[in-house]
């Protein structure tokens, strides 16, 4: 029990200081969910209160009786779910063959795909523009899920990357003395033994694709509006709607926390993957 | 079951590096063949182009008579047992087990009943239902046996399959995978850096340095005749001690000592015949030393005490004999001996030689070895 004493003192500090870091990104959100449960004329009241007077759903209400936003939320998630499989059916056995392999040219491939992910999006806004609008597929689904994948492959590249260099060779050497060809190694041995870290890396790509907003403003307009334009809308098209804006927000909000809450044990196993005990 | 024959292969690594040189020998059908070399030899280079894991640059496998150069691994009916198991993680004990048979089509029933002999013959029935993660080392290394020898194939690799066991556990899985192959009869080559594994276990060693190969033969014909310095003094701990020293007619000079060398040598050797002021290096094990206060003999020389290791049923006696000492080129020898231009001699323990001593050795003449000075072999 020489611990129990050990965590009061240091336990106390790391409490605190680990408070002050949750408070500190946790205080927009918090800010936002109390916004959007005050009655839609208190919202704007000056000075401004941090917690409702009186809570009221009325703004979940107008939000979801609007049909745009179902609307939109449906196309994020097309968008979303078709540019994580994208991503991954690229990304997992690209990185797979950059790590295993490993030449001077698989190292160069890894480190262009982490100078694309430095380039600012704006400035490649305008060049895909162009390139869907001249494959006639500007404001479609499958145009801006190639425009988020082509954001997306680089991350998932990079992060399964990481995750394959914690598998030893010789796990696909002895599964093809057992009798595997190397695809076969692959889909059955390594595909299996990585599925925490395709879990993470898909969870990423996922989120990725669901936040976007200046592609999916530049590339879209009113076939496919995503949820991300909608919501920033309620300022421009209702005036200034910001009891909606914020309901809104939180529900768009709530799928990616509530995913990620649930595969919370196969999120930090899979970041904290490391070597494969054998 | 099968034979296994290379004929010089070569391998040239990517970054241009030549691992393997000329490399040729046959495996018979059954055999026990171990690889033994200091580390970096060039030993699981050349397991890994018989399993078919590396490309061979020149030179020609068989396997049972059949040109293998570019066949697949998985077409080679070869199993191997991987220094880190390589256990599939997510799979339980049966499972690992099961795959090589699920890999080849076989029927489930069939699978099960091999998978459960297996796992009778390696004493893992009770552990078939855990994952590899809950398993001791040795457990693990019996999972990763019972997945190679439960396919029946016609060779078994093992690249130093007990290097990550603990000592005693090494001793006794060593006795384990002999006996084991005994039973199956399969051809095995089995991988390792210490010498006391493959003069154990092997039916034959081949032993290599720099990725060429010093000699193939059984353990005690390269304990007794040593086809060069390497072999002498990589063979046997403590290693066989190397001077240069001067024969004249049957007169052999090392350093300020001189004793006669026995007529058997001559017989044995005879292109020592004749020789005057011939150089050589000769090579005295341990064993072949003794206290001459204990057992005198004919051949005795006289040199200081510098240590003196007493294990109770022997004791390891330092010698600094004042002839030139020989480096074979064995990294691991000298870690062994520590001071390394020291010669070890194996004592009875009811020498009272001390350190600071000169004690007077009688030595085992007719078991010297002679080697060549500048090609560094066996002279016979
Ligand atoms: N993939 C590789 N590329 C270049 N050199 C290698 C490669 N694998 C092994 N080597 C080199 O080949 C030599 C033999 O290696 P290895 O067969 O693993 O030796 P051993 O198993 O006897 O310790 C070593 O010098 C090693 O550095
Ligand atoms: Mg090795």
């Amino acid at each position: 029990m020489r611990r129990a004493r050990r965590f009061n003192i240091n336990g106390i500090l790391v409490n605190a200081a680990a408070l002050v870091l949750v408070l500190s990104y946790a205080l927009p959100y918090v800010y936002l969910l109390m916004t959007s449960i005050k009655p839609a004329a208190d919202v704007q009241q000056i000075p401004p209160s941090f917690l409702p007077a009186v809570v009221s759903l009325e703004n979940f209400r107008e939000v979801l009786q609007s049909s745009a936003l179902p609307k939109a939320f449906a196309s994020s998630l097309a968008v979303a779910v078709l540019t994580t499989v994208l991503s991954l059916a690229v990304a997992v056995p690209a990185a797979y063959v950059a790590t295993q392999y490993r030449r001077r040219i698989t190292t160069l491939f890894l480190l262009f795909a982490l100078v694309t992910r430095m380039v600012p999006s704006v400035s490649l806004g305008v060049p895909l523009f162009q390139l869907l609008k001249s494959l006639g597929l500007l404001d479609t689904i499958p145009g801006l899920v190639l425009a988020h994948t082509s954001a997306a492959v680089p991350l998932a590249l990079l992060l399964m990357s990481a995750f394959f260099e914690g598998v030893p060779k010789e796990l696909e050497e002895a599964a093809r003395m057992d009798g595997c060809t190397r695809f076969q190694a692959f889909r059955k041995i390594i595909l299996p033994v990585m599925i925490g870290g395709i879990a993470v890396t898909a969870l990423f790509t996922f989120i990725t694709s669901w936040n976007e907003f200046l592609y999916a403003l530049l590339l879209t307009s009113e076939a496919t509006k995503t949820a991300p334009i909608v919501i920033a809308e309620y300022n421009s098209v209702y005036g200034l709607a910001w009891g909606a804006m914020t309901a809104a927000a939180v529900l768009y909000s709530l799928p990616v926390i509530v995913v990620t809450l649930a595969l919370q044990k196969q999120i930090v196993g899979g970041l904290t993957f490391g070597a494969v005990k054998g | 079951m099968s034979a296994i024959e290379l004929r010089n292969i070569n391998k040239v690594y990517g970054n241009s590096f030549h691992a393997l040189r000329d490399l040729s020998f046959d495996i018979r059908d059954g055999e026990f063949m171990v690889f033994v070399g200091p580390s970096g030899c060039g030993k699981s280079t050349a397991l890994r182009m018989i399993a078919g894991l590396e490309s061979i640059t020149s030179g020609e496998l068989r396997i049972g008579g059949r040109l293998v150069n570019d066949v697949d691994p998985k077409d080679r009916d070869i199993a191997m047992v991987f220094q880190s198991y390589a256990l599939y993680p997510h799979k339980t004990v049966r499972e690992n087990i099961a795959f090589p048979l699920q890999m080849a089509g076989l029927p489930k029933t069939e699978i099960a009943n091999r998978v459960d002999e297996a796992a009778r013959t390696l004493e893992l029935t009770t552990l078939l239902d855990h994952r590899p993660a809950l398993l001791s080392g040795g457990q693990r290394q019996r999972v990763a046996m019972g997945r190679a020898i439960v396919r029946k194939p016609a060779a078994f690799l093992m690249d130093e399959p007990l290097s990550n066991l603990d000592a005693k556990l090494r001793v006794q899985m060593r006795a384990e995978i002999a006996s084991l192959q005994r039973k199956l009869n399969v051809t095995t080559i089995y991988v390792t850096h210490d010498q006391v594994e493959a003069m154990t276990m092997g039916d034959r060693v081949v032993v290599m340095k720099g990725g060429v190969l010093q000699q193939v033969d059984t353990p005690q014909n390269l304990y007794n005749r040593p086809d060069n310095v390497f072999v002498a003094a990589f063979i046997g701990s403590p290693s066989m001690n190397l001077y240069e020293a001067v024969l004249n007619g049957r007169t052999l000079t090392l350093g300020s000592n001189s004793f006669e060398i026995p007529d058997r040598v001559f017989e044995y050797r005879p292109s020592l015949n004749g020789a005057s002021n011939r150089q050589v290096i000769i090579g005295i094990r341990p064993e072949h030393m003794n206290d001459a206060a204990i057992r005198p003999s004919s051949a005795e020389i006289s040199a200081p005490v510098t240590l003196v290791e007493a294990l109770g049923s022997e004791s390891m006696v330092h010698l600094n004999i004042d002839a030139s000492w020989v480096d074979a080129g064995d990294p691991d020898a000298v870690a062994d001996i520590g001071d390394e231009k020291a010669a070890v001699a194996r004592f009875s323990p009811k020498s009272t030689a001390r350190a600071g001593d000169i004690a007077r050795v009688a030595v085992d003449a007719e078991e010297l070895h002679f080697f060549e000075p500048d090609t560094r072999t066996s002279i016979w």
